[in-house]
């Protein structure tokens, strides 16, 4: 049933491979017998966006919503770093495209999408890394392919997890 | 007209034959004489027991390459339908009352019938029926979405014996349609729209005009053509609404005789509705809004049943917060449990993860709108349970039992992220000092 060898550039492995290098970075940096609390919650959150990260740059076709979480993220890097210059760019940039994509949800909205659940796309909107630029048609699709690699995410993590805990 | 008159004729030699195939009459426009070739080869495939039919469908196959074009034969293969039904579909229903189900559910089970299918280009998995639908049976719908203006007489007359053949065409068509329009190419449009007009039809009309035939006697061999037209109708949608302007009116062919047509896609304007661009624009878009959701509906485990866009929405949007969280929680368990991941180890995961099956166990038990907590522990507490008496060399004493006392504060407080990671601080810190 299942393949011997699995195609080697599917999303799953790209994302396997990169997940792994980069917790393997993070427990180096953090060996977990000296972990308090505090450590711990910083390596979940490293975790997290390695896992974020991994996922968004997994993704072969440049879909938006990668695009806007690689955008987030690289945002978030900078700002860690302090640099002064790059955070007024980014902002600065932020806005510009916030309000871009605000005046599209205008046009959209009036141009008829009224097919009547505004409050449910809206949310959909707010949970698609980079929905907010979407009309509704491309919105369903970029679901579709966020809801395909959140689940190949999920799995690749959990056999992580269980091959850590018998 | 001499060729419809000659079909004419030829018809009523072969009266077996045309219950089957209704379409033979399908020559008033030169343009036409294709799509009857098509349609009459196609269904003379499927009469194999009606040999009159051999010799008149000797038209050829080679047309069928160009139904995809000729949307516009679809149109006048209905006005010959019409005219055909009015001549002879009383008589042949009185006469071949019983044998015209026989043939039905005989070319459903023809093998030829499937084999059919695939052949025909531009079509998708549903093309058959949608091609021999529209030609078998003489519909308003058709008549409506032809170009020949004749046709518009003749479709008050056919309404009465149009119901019989529909019924049968039209039911299993209609049966099948369960998947709904997937936007497929605008090029069959039309065509899609026809049969599915047909079951709307049956059951507005049947009720109000009995014809001769039973329809019931009829239906009952349709079950047979559903199973296996089951593969070739997929896409019929929204045809009741549709099929009920059909019903009631009977005119307005002109209304949706002009095509207009887009830039990009050739958009057809279905019967009763309007037919400038902006409502075009629109129902593409609506159409291709709805063709997403059927892919978003197969994707989110468990809603098959659900209809409605706005429900749909709300199990897709708790989908992906559950989804969401799940990777939340799973990295943070990342975060506690992991041990140190050399690169050989590094190695053999990876290949066991991409080798493996069944990790989506716990996605799949995921129901629409539950808790994602609630499939989770019963995953996650073996594990954790069992590493506490586990012998894992990589794991000192005291912080697996501190971290699966962790977790499993985690588990039971449900899962939710802010929750977690509160509990996961002062309970922490309480079993440390307990400890």
């Amino acid at each position: 049933m299942s393949p011997h060898h699995p195609n080697p550039s599917s999303l799953k492995s790209r994302f396997t491979t990169r997940f792994l290098r980069a917790l393997t970075k993070i427990n180096a940096q953090n060996p977990i017998s000296s972990s308090s609390p505090r450590e711990i919650l910083q390596r979940f959150r490293r975790i997290k966006v390695a896992a974020d990260k991994s996922m968004a740059y997994s993704v072969r076709s440049r879909r938006t919503w990668s695009r806007a979480m690689r955008w987030k993220l690289r945002s978030r890097s900078w700002r860690q770093a302090s640099s002064v210059r790059r955070l007024k760019i980014t902002t600065s940039c932020h806005q510009a495209i916030m309000k871009k994509t605000a005046h599209e949800r205008e046009n959209k909205t009036t141009t008829g999408e009224g097919v009547g659940f505004g409050v449910q796309t809206d949310e959909l909107r707010e949970l698609v890394p980079g929905g907010e630029a979407m009309d509704l048609c491309n919105l369903l699709d970029e679901t579709a392919h966020y809801i395909k690699c959140l689940t190949t995410q999920v799995q690749v993590m959990r056999k992580i997890v269980d091959f850590y805990s018998p | 007209m001499a060729t419809g008159d000659n079909d004419d004729v030829g018809f009523k030699d072969r009266h077996e034959s045309l219950m089957n195939c209704p379409s033979s009459q399908i020559n008033t426009n030169p343009v036409s004489d294709k799509v009857n070739g098509m349609a009459m080869s196609s269904i003379s495939m499927y009469n194999k027991p009606s040999n009159a039919s051999d010799s008149f469908f000797g038209s050829g196959w080679d047309p069928i390459v160009s139904l995809s074009q000729s949307e516009s034969l679809v149109g006048s293969s209905m006005v010959s339908h019409s005219e055909f039904a009015n001549s002879h579909y009383p008589l042949l229903m009185e006469n071949q009352g019983i044998s015209s189900t026989s043939h039905f559910s005989q070319y459903q089970s023809d093998p030829s019938f499937v084999e059919l299918v695939p052949k025909l280009p531009g079509f998708g998995s549903g093309n058959l029926s949608e091609m021999v639908g529209p030609f078998s049976l003489p519909q308003c719908g058709q008549i409506a979405n032809s170009k020949c203006p004749q046709n518009y007489a003749l479709n008050t007359e056919v309404g009465n014996e149009r119901t019989c053949t529909n019924s049968t065409q039209s039911r299993d068509e209609h049966q099948l349609s369960d998947e709904g329009v997937v936007g497929a190419s605008p090029n069959g449009k039309r065509r899609k729209r026809v049969p599915e007009s047909n079951s709307p039809l049956r059951s507005y009309q049947n009720a109000d005009e009995e014809p001769q035939k039973d329809p019931s006697g009829e239906s009952s061999d349709v079950p047979k053509e559903q199973d296996e037209k089951k593969q070739k109708t997929e896409q019929i949608t929204g045809v009741n609404s549709r099929g009920k302007q059909v019903a009631k009116q009977a005119k307005d062919s002109s209304q949706t005789g002009e095509a207009p047509k887009e830039n990009y896609i050739h958009v057809r304007a279905r019967r009763g509705q309007a037919t400038n661009s902006h409502s075009l624009a629109e129902r593409v878009r609506r159409e291709k809004i709805s063709e997403r959701m059927r892919l978003l509906q197969e994707l989110v485990p468990g809603c098959n049943k659900i209809t409605g866009k706005a429900v749909m929405l709300d199990e897709i949007i708790n989908y992906v917060q559950s989804l969401q969280q799940q990777v939340e929680f799973l990295s943070m368990k990342l975060a506690t449990v992991n041990p140190e991941l050399n690169i050989d180890l590094e190695r053999v995961l990876s290949k066991d993860i991409l080798h493996s099956r069944g990790g989506s166990a716990g996605i799949l038990g995921f129901g629409p709108g539950l808790n994602s907590s609630h499939p989770f522990p019963p995953g996650i507490f073996p594990g954790t349970i069992s590493g506490v008496p586990s012998t894992n060399p990589q794991f000192p004493p005291l912080p697996q039992t501190v971290l699966d006392n962790e977790l499993q504060s985690l588990l039971q407080m449900g899962f939710d992220s802010n929750s977690a990671m509160d509990s996961l601080g002062p309970n922490a810190g309480r079993l440390k000092s307990e400890l």
